[in-house]
């Protein structure tokens, strides 16, 4: 049972950055119907670009980290900074890649996105070289025990950056002007243009806010496992997805629950025995995932909290 | 004499077409005869069955060789006799001399003396420039060339008859003019001391035979364009077949009646034609050529390209199940429109069915004692099957729970399917061994064959690729390839249509992993072990690229494509990166720009980013591929020709002045 509990929070920790991904994914999906496969590579890109900023202010794996105001003042601005490039790494792509296929057919801007996967992969490979880079480790890491179950300060610092910034997500989309027009977007495009809505435009916003998102789950994943690859992107990309879809695609809230669901199911399949599997749950995470996957399309192809949509004709 | 009186050109037009196009074939001919080896293989061919040379060639060589040479003189000559006749003379003569010195020439220079993958890529980069400069000395010249035939023209006897003398006439005078230039470049290299005497005398003989053979294979060529014309009809009156009361039109004829874009475009092959050489009339010789070329390789490549040749067919053949994979692919992806992000997963699993059963590894497994090699390895043969059916059969079961879903999540599901195989396969080391993968497995057997050189593997991937092809073109135009089209196009109207989109699709999934399967133990046996690193899923994306690039749904396309990627992934690169070690080189210092600002570039390094490139530029630009398919050019430029269709078609089919309207 402490096990349980114990994974349970690593799953809820993971879960987070999972459902920052998936927003990405999930907004993006909702307005142009398009999966952004360079999104993934856009989250890893985004921990690059972390580990750069924090290098400018001269921290580094091996040098001894801010304390108080100051590192407060690091965070805020490496995550501003990190969101920042990489919201504009996201419209760049999307006016390059994705607007001049607006009207192909459905494979074009498909293909088009894995040929961005594939170039951002390279870049950061070129970047940051072939192996494992570590991500500095400046937030002081504190154990607290809750019963038998431990939670560290890095963890509570996860959570909390990710439900600050999906509660900011929330509010925007329901509650602003530039929320109302991404939902009439995503209802009816031509519709919306019709009423005055600025079409491209508005995909340009979603494009910046979905890989701003990326970028703050960049920072926060970095701060939690401590180092990065160039092929994060795939990887956490894919996990990102599925939790987009189990949540049921198109809906922000059912993004952030599946994320958690996906970072639970994750660590919880770590406990199952090596009698079951060989070589143990963990080994088999990724399929597990994959099964979950294939699980809610057959079941539930609209999601936990996604609408059965008829299909456009 | 009435042979001599169709042998001379009697008009003008006649002369310069004959000008043109000897002119224009005779210099690759020469080029591929001199400069290369086509006078090398003949005279070693010659020379070693006297018994006089110091290379003394097998009996079996030879007989390939002679093979060779013939089919492809006489190709040659039939070409140049078709050419003739089915040129309508609009076009320039200079302007094709260039456009043959580019696109013939040029390569097979740079292929003779850089190699064929960096002669092709280099080509690669002349091409484009050259279509740059033309377009701009076109734009300075303001000059347009005249567009092809826009109408169906019907010969009457007397011009068929005059398209029958010129074809013998281009035949005849173009064996004339090959004759008389080899026996110019006999006569010097025999006044250099480079041929031997007794060669003369076949010189002599073939100067004197080359005319004859090419009367009759202009005569060939004759009937060849003959079959590509348009009749008068019995009636005298071509136009009246379809409104002359109580006469029964076929459907097939109704049906291409009514489309005026195919019948557009069966009138740019037709002959007389402006651009003969682009005509699928031409295409056929073009196959010919180069089916000759590929079967006989083997025997010709010393002669091309000199020692090496085992090392060589080795990497050909591994280029060759890259076609194979992309030709499956293009089943799922070109054909049906079904995005499968994760083949590399049937691949990896036609790698393990024959990695399993061919090797020690199945009687290990199951503890029993092993079986004879000689056994196992013919076995191969219908495990090559057995390999195909294992992939379809879980291309099957992949494609059961995701048919109900959109392309998208289709691409995702497959996505992770591909990520998940290899990872099966790893971590199940008790029957896979893991990551140490299984060694020993055994190369195929059979009768008279040495499996330890690279021909028969070569072989083996002709037959396959061959296999492949024929299987993939008879699905293209069955009941079934035409219901995959419709789904790829409007799935909901093919449903309403009556098509069984389950079955469809799962069809579409097993046809395409069966193709991987056969990829697959070819794979295993040649490299005599299977690893799961051979299975990443960037390869699936690599196979993507491969169908993407050559053009989605065209089987040309899809076998240019995966070579093309295949060179760029195994050879370009790290030939690129050799040059730029050697500081002689000015690829050195790019290099070491680039190096410096990113530590630790490599050309290999970039693969990825220039695949990335490419595919997001051909999707912009370029989506129908290199080299698409007439179908999928027409539903992606429909554009341009709706509105003159949609005013044909506003004649009711069958009604008085219907066909008029149609013949543009």
């Amino acid at each position: 049972m402490t096990l349980f509990l114990q994974e349970l929070v690593v799953g809820i920790t993971t879960g987070a950055i999972y459902a920052l991904i998936a927003l990405g994914y999930t907004m993006v999906y909702g307005i142009i119907e398009l999966i952004n496969f360079a999104h993934g590579d856009i989250f890893m890109i985004s921990t690059f670009v972390c580990i750069t900023i924090f290098a400018a202010f001269g921290i580094t794996s091996s040098s001894s980290a801010p304390t108080g105001l100051a590192l407060v003042g690091v965070l805020l601005v490496t995550l501003l900074g990190t969101m920042l490039i990489c919201a504009v790494l996201g419209v760049v792509i999307e006016r390059v890649a994705y607007r001049p296929l607006r009207n192909a057919p459905r494979l074009a801007p498909l293909i088009s996105a894995i040929g961005v996967s594939l170039i951002l992969e390279d870049v950061g490979k070129l970047w940051k070289g072939i192996n494992f880079v570590s991500f500095p480790q400046i937030f002081p890491e504190i154990t607290y025990y809750i019963g038998p179950v431990y939670i560290t300060s890095v963890n509570i610092l996860v959570i909390v950056v990710a439900l600050v910034l999906m509660v900011a997500l929330q509010w925007l989309v329901t509650r602003t002007r530039t929320g109302r027009a991404m939902r009439a977007v995503a209802q009816d495009r031509e519709a919306a243009a019709l009423m005055g809505v600025n079409v491209n435009r508005i995909i340009a916003i979603t494009f910046f806010i979905g890989a701003a998102l990326a970028g703050a789950a960049g920072l926060i994943y970095g701060l939690q496992f401590g180092s990065t690859i160039f092929v994060l992107g795939f990887t956490l990309g894919l996990f990102a997805f599925t939790a987009a879809v189990l949540g049921g695609i198109g809906n922000l809230v059912g993004a952030m629950l599946g994320g958690v669901l996906i970072g639970v199911i994750e660590a919880l399949a770590s406990l199952i025995p090596d009698s079951v599997l060989p070589h143990g749950g963990a080994a088999w995470h990724e399929a597990v995932i994959f099964v979950v996957l294939i699980l809610i399309l057959v079941f539930r192809p609209s999601g936990l909290l996604g609408q059965r949509t008829p299909e456009k004709v | 004499m009435s042979i001599a009186n169709t042998l001379v050109p009697a008009r003008r037009d006649t002369r310069a077409l004959l000008i043109k196009w000897i002119v224009g074939l005779l210099v690759p001919v020469a080029v591929f005869t001199f400069v290369w080896s086509g006078e090398a293989i003949i005279n070693n061919a010659l020379l070693s069955l006297l018994g006089t040379g110091n290379v003394a060639l097998g009996i079996s060589l030879v007989v390939q060789l002679a093979i060779f040479i013939l089919i492809f003189y006489a190709t040659v000559i039939t070409l140049a006799g078709y050419l003739v006749a089915a040129d309508s003379g609009q076009r320039g003569m200079i302007e094709l001399w260039i456009d043959i010195l580019v696109f013939v020439v040029v390569p097979l220079l740079l292929v003779i003396s850089l190699g064929l993958i960096i002669g092709f890529a280099l080509c690669a980069v002349v091409w484009p420039l050259y279509f740059l400069v033309r377009r701009r000395v076109r734009q300075a010249l303001h000059y347009t060339p005249p567009p092809p035939l826009q109408n169906l023209r019907i010969l009457d006897a007397e011009q068929r008859a005059d398209l029958m003398s010129r074809a013998i006439m281009g035949g005849f005078w173009f064996s004339i003019a090959l004759a008389v230039v080899w026996l110019i470049a006999d006569l010097i290299f025999y006044v250099s001391g480079a041929l031997p005497t007794i060669l003369l005398i076949s010189a002599v003989i073939r100067t004197l035979i080359l005319p004859v053979a090419g009367y009759f294979l202009g005569r060939l060529a004759g009937v060849i364009a003959l079959r590509r014309t348009i009749a008068q009809k019995n009636g005298g009156n071509g136009e009246s077949d379809t409104d002359r009361a109580g006469r029964r039109i076929s459907k097939r004829r109704q049906l291409e009646e009514l489309s005026t874009t195919r019948k557009r475009e069966e009138a740019r092959d037709l002959v007389p034609n402006d651009l003969p050489l682009r005509s699928t009339g031409a295409q056929r010789f073009y196959l010919i050529l180069i089916v000759a070329f590929v079967l006989f390789y083997p025997v010709i490549d010393p002669f091309l390209f000199g020692f090496g040749t085992d090392g060589r067919l080795a990497g050909y053949g591994d280029a060759g199940y890259y076609v194979i994979l992309a030709l499956g692919l293009n089943i799922v992806v070109g054909f049906a429109g079904l995005l499968d992000l994760g083949y590399v997963a049937f691949f990896a699993i036609g790698s393990y069915a024959w990695g399993i059963i061919g090797s020690t590894q199945l009687t290990n497994i199951l503890s029993l004692p092993p079986i004879n090699q000689h056994l196992l390895s013919g076995l191969f043969w219908p495990m090559i099957i057995g390999a195909a059916l294992i992939a379809a059969f879980f291309g099957v079961l992949l494609g059961l729970p995701t048919l109900r879903l959109r392309g998208d999540y289709l691409a995702i599901v497959t996505l992770g399917f591909g990520e998940i195989v290899p990872i099966v396969f790893l971590e199940l080391d008790k029957y896979t061994n893991g990551p140490n993968g299984i060694v020993g497995v055994y190369a195929p057997a059979f009768p008279g064959t040495n499996w330890l050189s690279a021909t028969p593997y070569y072989y083996l991937i002709l037959a396959l690729i061959a296999l492949t092809i024929f299987a993939n073109i008879r699905l293209r135009d069955s009941r079934l390839g035409r219901a995959w089209i419709a789904i790829r196009e409007d799935e909901i109207a093919a449903a309403s249509s009556g098509i069984n989109l389950r079955n469809t699709k799962l069809m579409a999934f097993g046809a395409g992993a069966f193709f991987s399967g056969f990829a697959g133990a070819y794979h295993a046996a040649k490299l005599g072990l299977v690893s799961p690193d051979n299975f990443s899923v960037g390869d699936s994306i690599i196979y993507l690229a491969m169908v993407v690039i050559g053009g989605i749904g065209s089987i040309p396309g899809v076998i240019v494509g995966a070579l093309a990627v295949y060179s760029i992934n195994q050879f370009l690169l790290a030939q690129l990166d050799s040059l730029a070690a050697d500081p002689s080189n000015p690829l050195f210092a790019i290099h070491n720009a680039i190096a410096h600002v990113f530590p630790g570039f490599t050309f290999g390094n970039i693969r990825n980013l220039i695949f990335g490139v490419l595919l997001v530029v051909i999707m912009i630009f370029r989506p129908e591929g290199l080299i698409p398919s007439a179908r999928r050019r027409r539903e992606l430029h429909a554009g341009a020709d709706e509105q003159a269709e949609v005013g044909a078609l506003d004649v009711v089919p069958g009604a008085p002045g219907f066909e008029s309207e149609v013949r543009i």
